[in-house]
């Protein structure tokens, strides 16, 4: 009873609510991959999603909208590269400045869309597949865009372990000079790693206004990105762990919906700590583990030309 | 030369008649700004041979291999490979003409394997497969005899192991002349020898190997032909069977008379400034040790035997076991409660650039480092007194460059040591802890070095950690050797056989 009624909804409303954090949260891997620390993923997905919902409310298409999202991701995190991999600015002031942009970018110009509807992507029961007892209810009865995401982490993978491309990205985040001495070019490696993360972003923030809802809001983002920036720590930078962090996040942030819709008599502001509160629970235990070791060992510091 | 540690397997390799150079350097000069690094230099490398450059640190070895190396372009004069002239816009179009270098710090991705890290940039292909880049590089790795576990992280070696891929990184890129700089600075004995055979090896099968140091013994015991570099010039060439001594060689090379040995005159010696009792706990068994104004004590033994446990435990970096250390008479953990700036203990580690000094500050605030105290008026610190003063100690310990704007990183390894000497004297300490003072450093900065802290002994205990035996017998009054924790001998350097009995100590022979 308890089973059907609350649990299995429930864990299928974490896989829909971590699917955007799981997007972010890889994109996030692959950009510190290459040793770029981008704090602005909260600003990205904020952008993204409002350059999804524009798209689809004009065009009529989510496909097209989808893309658009990670275009503009892309396009917001070329910003971030710009400035420290040519600039060689420093990437934490950058990460920040871009996620304040954003926010402030995506809420002015969303002005005119507020509590407007858009189409974008609706759950449907995959074929076959959804018919698994129990697996098939809770991972198979969603929409296109969380199928997608199944499938990412699977190439997440495999790019970094059996592509030259993913070996050399690696390189260049772990030490940067090695790659350099390798003949490798590690600036436009790292452009790379921050284009393609900032477009994985991207496709985070579109399915919040695609997918999630279908409606424009301010502050769709809710604070997912920071959840991401954090998730890739819990992640040990690797996807399969992002993928149980995005879930579990998003079972919190779906369970604290419910308790509230069930009218307990918590205040809902403590609810809605809740995902932060196991933010910092999830850096703790992370850190206590002792695995900060797996970081690529030059996230965050820029390439100096050789002097 | 019967106290040569290394021994080459074929002592004279006569060079054939007729033979045509790989590489040949004609009147190759290099200028930086005002100062010539290489002045019409000549030299010829022949394949199938090691040549040795010796010379100074600053003597423009290292300029001259990153010329031939594609770093730097020859202002004037030419480089031919093979007979052609060549000129390299970059390090890859020396690699394309089959010349590689191993610099000093390695160049490798520490979170990756070997077979990683020898194929990056050269896997062939945009998908791999780990199982045949591993068999790829352990074939090479095979081919020329270098044991190396392929699919081991490089997080998970040793220094020597570290420079056997380096090496494999060159072989894989079909490199016919490998230049090696300072090769040996990292490397144990053993990993040395290990390293010596490896290139032996390889000069059999064809390569030329190109040999950077300023170690006397590594040469004479390596190579088949001697280059002498001084001053950016070539100060002569000879054939390493004819030297007659060691401190012939060192002459050559620095071109006065210096001698390795230095005046030891005793001490008056005064209250002890170290005690050590009965200390068991952080990897040291039952240690005793006493140092007193007045003298110096070497600790030796092969590294690791507990010599960084000891150091650490006598300096404050990790705390003894309860009433086992005594600093000027004090328990440990009193003196540092109450420890000052001066008049105190003073600290010259063996890393100069990570924990003696901050890379990227100028002389001033690195003399700042451990004498603040000295320079502060309440709240603030008097910067201007500070410049003054630390102009005053680059002039007296002619540091160079001669400018307080300097940031470390910039100096040399013996004018940073040098400038971390002066810093720690002007301290006025009553107890000296030194880590490998001279470790890397050329013959007339050891010198200095040498001098300074026997000088100290006016005001001072000197505890000497070192790897060098020849420092520690020229220096110390009483050695100590470490052997797994323990101190196995303390032996006075004033009895003769004391030298003779420091090997079989080390290598935890009791007789």
């Amino acid at each position: 009873m308890l089973m059907w009624e609350f649990i299995i909804p429930l864990m299928a409303a974490a896989v829909q609510s971590g699917t955007p954090i799981l997007y972010a949260t890889l994109g996030e891997m692959m950009t510190e991959k290459g040793g770029v620390l981008n704090l602005g993923v909260e600003g990205i997905m904020a952008v993204a999603a409002l350059a999804a919902f524009v798209t689809s409310f004009a065009t009529g298409s989510p496909w097209l909208a989808f893309l658009a999202g990670g275009t503009a991701g892309l396009a917001f995190a070329s910003l971030h590269a710009f400035v420290c991999i040519t600039c060689l600015g420093n990437q934490v002031v950058s990460g920040l400045a871009l996620t304040i942009l954003g926010l402030g970018v995506s809420t002015f110009l969303g002005v005119p869309y507020v509590g407007l509807a858009a189409p974008g992507f609706d759950p449907f029961a995959f074929p076959l597949l959804s018919s698994i007892p129990v697996l098939g209810d809770i991972f198979f009865r969603q929409d296109m865009l969380v199928y997608i995401s199944f499938v990412i982490p699977f190439f997440f993978w495999f790019f970094f372990r059996r592509t030259s491309l993913g070996l050399h990205v690696a390189a260049t985040g772990e030490m940067p000079a090695a790659a350099a001495a390798a003949g490798l070019k590690p600036v436009a490696l790292r452009y790379f790693a921050v284009l393609t993360g900032g477009f994985l972003i991207g496709l985070g923030g579109a399915y919040l206004s695609l997918a999630y809802t279908h409606l424009w809001t301010n502050g769709l983002s809710g604070g997912r990105g920071w959840i991401a920036v954090a998730l890739v720590i819990f992640a040990f930078w690797r996807p399969g762990r992002a993928v149980i962090g995005a879930y579990l996040f998003g079972g919190v942030m779906a369970f604290q919906l419910r308790l509230q819709a069930m009218g307990t008599h918590i205040p809902s502001s403590l609810l809605l700590m809740l995902p932060y509160l196991l933010t910092i629970l999830v850096l703790i235990l992370s850190a206590w583990r002792g695995r900060r070791i797996d970081a690529p060992a030059a996230l965050g510091t820029n390439i100096e030309p050789e002097a | 030369m019967s106290e040569l540690r290394y021994v080459r397997p074929a002592r004279v390799r006569p060079l054939p008649e007729g033979a045509v150079p790989v590489v040949r350097l004609k009147e190759v000069t290099k200028r930086f700004g005002k100062v010539v690094a290489n002045n019409a230099i000549t030299l010829d490398i022949h394949s199938g041979r090691i040549k040795a450059l010796l010379g100074e640190n600053g003597a423009g070895k290292s300029t001259l291999m990153s010329m031939l190396a594609g770093r730097y372009k020859p202002d004037s004069g030419t480089m031919e490979v093979d007979g052609r002239p060549v000129r390299f816009e970059s390090s890859k179009d020396a690699i394309a003409a089959g010349i590689g270098m191993v610099y000093q710090n390695f160049m490798l991705v520490d979170s990756m394997t070997v077979a990683e890290n020898v194929l990056l940039g050269q896997e062939g292909g945009f998908f791999i497969n780990p199982g045949e880049m591993e068999a790829r590089v352990d074939a090479l790795a095979t081919e020329y005899g270098l044991a190396v576990d392929v699919s081991a992280r490089i997080s998970d070696l040793s220094m020597g192991e570290r420079q056997l891929v380096e090496i494999l990184k060159l072989l894989y890129r079909k490199s016919r002349i490998l230049i090696f700089d300072e090769p040996t600075a990292v490397l144990t004995p053993e990993e040395t020898n290990r390293l010596f055979e490896a290139l032996w090896r390889m000069t059999e099968q064809g390569k030329s190997v190109i040999f950077i140091s300023h170690k006397l013994e590594e040469v004479i015991a390596l190579a088949d032909e001697i280059a002498i570099l001084r001053r950016g010039r070539i100060e002569g060439e000879l054939d390493p069977t004819a030297i007659e001594s060691k401190a012939e060689l060192a002459s050559r090379m620095v071109g006065k008379e210096v001698l390795l040995e230095v005046d030891r005159q005793p001490v008056e010696v005064g209250e002890p400034v170290l005690e050590i009792k009965g200390m068991t706990g952080l990897g040291l068994t039952d240690v005793n040790l006493e140092v007193r104004q007045g003298e110096i004590v070497a600790v030796v033994g092969v590294a690791g035997n507990g010599q960084k446990e000891l150091v650490e435990a006598v300096t404050g970096l990790v705390k003894p076991p309860v009433d086992t250390v005594f600093i000027m008479g004090q328990p440990w953990r009193k003196f540092f409660a109450e420890s000052t700036w001066n008049r105190s203990m003073c600290y010259i580690p063996e890393d100069r650039l990570g924990l003696a000094t901050m890379r990227n500050q100028n002389l001033v605030d690195n003399l700042l480092l451990t004498t603040r105290k000295g320079f502060a008026r309440g709240m603030w610190l008097d910067k201007r007194r500070a410049e003054r003063d630390t102009e005053e100690l680059i002039r007296k310990y002619d540091i160079r460059p001669g400018r307080i704007h300097a940031l470390a990183w910039q100096l040399s390894g013996g004018n940073l040591q040098k400038a971390v000497l002066a810093r720690e004297l002007y301290r006025q300490p009553r107890f000296i802890v030194a880590e490998q003072p001279t470790q890397g450093l050329d013959v007339s900065a050891t010198e200095e070095v040498w001098r300074r802290l026997l000088d100290a002994r006016a005001m001072a205990g000197v505890l000497l950690v070192t790897g060098d035996l020849g420092e520690a017998l020229q220096l110390a009054d009483r050695i100590a050797v470490m052997y797994r924790g323990r101190i196995l001998g303390m032996l006075p350097t004033s009895e003769a056989e004391t030298a003779s009995r420091i090997g079989p100590l080390m290598a935890g022979v009791l007789d």
